[in-house]
């Protein structure tokens, strides 16, 4: 079947994900663009005997790329193949959508333009004269509406009608003093053998104009470069001299922006002015009430996240559990079946536990940034963040890490600036997740009075954020130090989400989670289990197995939980923790509460269990009576408050760290993001067992 | 004058717009240009975060950005 290859480009909240969804019999495939951590939406659709693809970029505002999404979107207009580009405007804010327009026309590729939503600016009296448009811009011009499905078919018909051309028939010039220029330069650049084109010459001579470092990158290494070089020097000068301008990318700014202003004059009967917005601003943005009512959604959206979300947790916790026993019974017995079944499953499990969890908060988050609340937040925090160096959108990663730092860390993704996502990440981790809440309470009711306990857990989650505020400041001040840091922001207009996108976005984000977490889990899974395993001391288990038949029946559990202590000690996990014993000893930790402290980076909760395994009292959770006293003789006051100190800083779990490293691909900042929380933690924890020891605890 | 000195609901007529890159294209791309009718929407209670409206479209700014924005009524 002959092939059509088209890309659906356009500026942020245009809607194009819902034409996507509009197309009748479309087949949606969901990937990452090559080495990013962006996702690449393509469909396949069959019309007339033709196979269409078309790859949905993520949104652009300017070819002048600036977020990584941007970059992404741009390379692959720039470079890679196609046959149609097809650009979604959306009509309610048309001047702006053509300003993206008409630097899309200058590659004079076959060009199809969606105005999108025209229903809205229909319903308010607006109209677009589509003849017209078309004829100023010289490319075919739909009127659609992807919620009444109005002309999203036409898209495919006008695609099937245009691929075969070789340029699109725009006639967009601008003013003649900067067409000079460009004329001047093309002829430079057509001397080079590998530019042919005069149109794709066209383009690259404007990119550069615009100081296009991709597009500077390619003509580098051209052997008409020191000409090219020398005359785009003198072409700018005089272009600024002439418009007295301070940069040339100002002139074609304005230039574009006065040609969209006249084009949208001609074509376009404005609508009345829009109130429903302004209404709901008043109140939801008001200075006074807008904090509030912010809060109040907050609390909401994490109470139904956490109070819901644990109602499946426990059959999920109960089929997995079952599961195992299932196939522990039908493997054979040896290393394969327990290295399966407590290893590879249970750890799994851990993560799909948190699945209900992660899915209501995203279904929350998606839903405020749909119906365009989540840039009032920004709006409403980012004088209070912006203290510490954070943008306001950086809240709901912060919030969503007192539940979980793996749904947090990909919530972070709402960060469009590459610096304040990475800071944001950055502190992620002192926000103190619900898995460590276990911990807390048993190293609370063994070494504080009851009375206080609720203080201090209170003080203990305050403390971390408070940490991760002044971590951010200083990060920003010593490690992005003088960069800086905008914050312009489409506050989008209200709209109500459509449930199709809802599920279609919930369904891509369990997929990818599932099969991240997945995949990292399973495979830390193995190691700790290896770890803690091996190696096999037969005849220690002999011997104790000798002595537990032999032994009365009250002592049989106490012995079974000696063995259990003593295989752990025998393993590398028991024989790493004695090893880094020298580094946790100024703490005052003994190798157990060391590796505790290892195990922890497996799973928080698993700390309360190792310390149950290490101090010899078997299964135990955190009300355990047996367990507490035996803390509470092994362990001093100020060596349990260093512990504290330790898990609230120290780093987060494999699960989350896998999620880090997922999400930010550049070595050195993984390498930083593993070693800092633990120094930080060791030292302060130093710092606090060493004052508690000067105040004589 | 620039749009820090607007009062919420006033308009104006975009003169000049001083940024540095890349926060400049970024103003661009919103239709903060010059010619542009702006209008002063909101700000919070310490005016540290302003929101405008160009053509259309609300957009966000720091004080800083804000500051950078030349008016004319």
């Amino acid at each position: 079947m002959k092939k059509i290859k088209a890309v659906m480009v356009g500026q942020p909240n245009v809607g194009k994900s819902s034409i996507i969804n509009a197309i009748s019999g479309a087949r949606l495939h969901v990937g990452n663009f090559a080495g990013v951590t962006v996702e690449k939406k393509e469909v396949e659709v069959k019309k007339d005997g033709w196979d269409i693809q078309i790859v949905d970029l993520p949104g652009i505002y300017s070819l002048n790329a600036y977020t990584p999404e941007e970059h992404v979107a741009k390379r692959y207009l720039l470079f890679e193949d196609y046959d149609v580009i097809i650009n979604v405007v959306d009509a309610n804010v048309l001047q702006r959508n053509l300003v993206f327009t008409l630097q899309l026309l200058d590659m004079r590729k076959p060009t199809i333009l969606v105005v999108n939503m025209i229903d809205e600016v229909e319903e308010k009296g607006g109209s677009i004269d589509r003849e017209k448009l078309s004829e100023l811009l010289g490319v075919p011009v739909i009127l659609t509406s992807a919620k009444e499905r109005r002309g999203v078919d036409e898209i495919l018909d006008r695609l099937i009608q245009i691929h075969g051309q070789k340029r699109c028939g725009c006639k967009i010039y601008y003013n003649e003093k900067i067409e000079e220029e460009i004329e001047r330069l093309s002829k430079i650049l057509l001397k080079s053998p590998h530019f042919t084109d005069y149109d794709q010459a066209r383009f690259y001579v404007i990119r550069l104009l615009e100081k296009d470092e991709d597009i500077y990158k390619i003509v580098h290494d051209l052997p008409i470069f020191l000409e090219l070089h020398e005359a785009l020097g003198e072409s700018m000068r005089r272009l600024c001299l002439e418009f007295d301008a301070e940069d040339v990318r100002d002139i074609f700014a304005d230039e574009r922006n006065a040609l969209a202003r006249s084009i949208v004059m001609q074509v376009m009967v404005l609508p009345q002015k829009e109130t429903l917005t302004d209404k709901i601003d008043k109140v939801l943005i008001h200075p006074v009430f807008g904090l509030p009512i912010f809060l109040f959604f907050m609390w909401a959206l994490f109470q139904i996240t956490f109070e819901v979300g644990s109602i499946p947790m426990e059959y999920i916790d109960e089929t997995i559990t079952n599961f195992a026993a299932w196939l522990r019974g039908i493997l054979p017995p040896g290393d394969f079946s327990s290295a399966i079944t407590d290893g590879v499953i249970p750890a799994v499990g851990a993560i799909l536990m948190f699945l209900p969890n992660i899915l209501i908060l995203f279904l929350g988050i998606n839903l405020l940034e749909q119906t365009g609340y989540m840039a009032r937040a920004a709006f409403l925090l980012d004088g209070f963040l912006k203290k510490f160096g954070l943008q306001g959108k950086a809240f709901i990663p912060l919030v969503s890490g007192f539940g979980c730092t793996v749904p947090a860390y990909m919530a972070a993704r709402t960060l469009k600036n590459p610096k304040d996502r990475l800071i944001t990440m950055l502190i992620l981790g002192f926000m103190n997740c619900s898995a460590r809440l276990p911990v807390y309470v048993l190293l609370i009711a063994a070494f504080f009075p009851t009375h206080n306990a609720g203080n201090v857990l209170f003080a203990i989650y305050i403390g971390g954020a408070l940490l991760g505020l002044l971590v951010a400041k200083v990060l920003r001040m010593l490690l992005f130090k003088g960069e800086p840091e905008p914050f312009v922001m489409e506050m989008p207009p209200y709209r109500f989400p459509s449930l199709k996108a809802l599920g279609m976005e919930l369904w891509i984000k369990a997929k990818i989670f599932i099969k991240k977490a997945g995949t990292f889990i399973a495979s830390a899974a193995m190691i700790i289990w290896f770890l803690s395993s091996y190696p096999k001391n037969e005849a220690l288990v002999q011997s104790y197995q000798q002595r537990i038949e032999h032994a009365a029946p009250q002592e049989r559990k106490e012995l079974q939980n000696e063995l259990q202590a003593r295989l752990l000690e025998q393993s590398y996990l028991g024989q790493i923790g004695k090893a880094i014993e020298p580094v946790f000893s100024p703490l005052g930790f003994d190798w157990r509460l060391s590796v505790a402290t290892l195990s922890g980076l497996a799973a928080k909760e698993i700390i309360v269990s190792t310390l149950a395994t290490l101090y010899a009292v078997g299964e135990a959770d955190e009300h355990s009576t047996t367990l507490i006293s035996k803390l509470r003789e092994n362990i001093d006051f100020k060596t349990a408050v260093a512990l504290i100190v330790i898990i609230m800083i120290y780093s987060p779990c494999v699960a989350a760290m896998s999620t880090f490293y997922a999400e930010i691909p550049q070595w050195a900042w993984r390498a930083f993001y593993t070693i800092y929380p633990n120094v930080l933690a060791w030292i302060l924890a130093f710092g606090v067992y060493n004052l508690l020891k000067f105040l004589g605890y | 004058m620039n749009v820090t000195d607007m009062k919420i609901g006033d308009q104006a007529i975009i003169k000049r717009v001083r940024a540095q890159e890349p926060v400049k294209s970024r103003l661009f791309a919103m239709g903060i240009a010059k010619g542009n009718r702006i209008k002063l929407l909101d700000h919070t209670l310490k005016k540290q975060t302003w929101e405008v409206e160009v053509d259309g479209t609300r957009v966000a700014l720091r004080d800083e950005e804000a500051k950078g924005i030349e008016v004319e009524p």
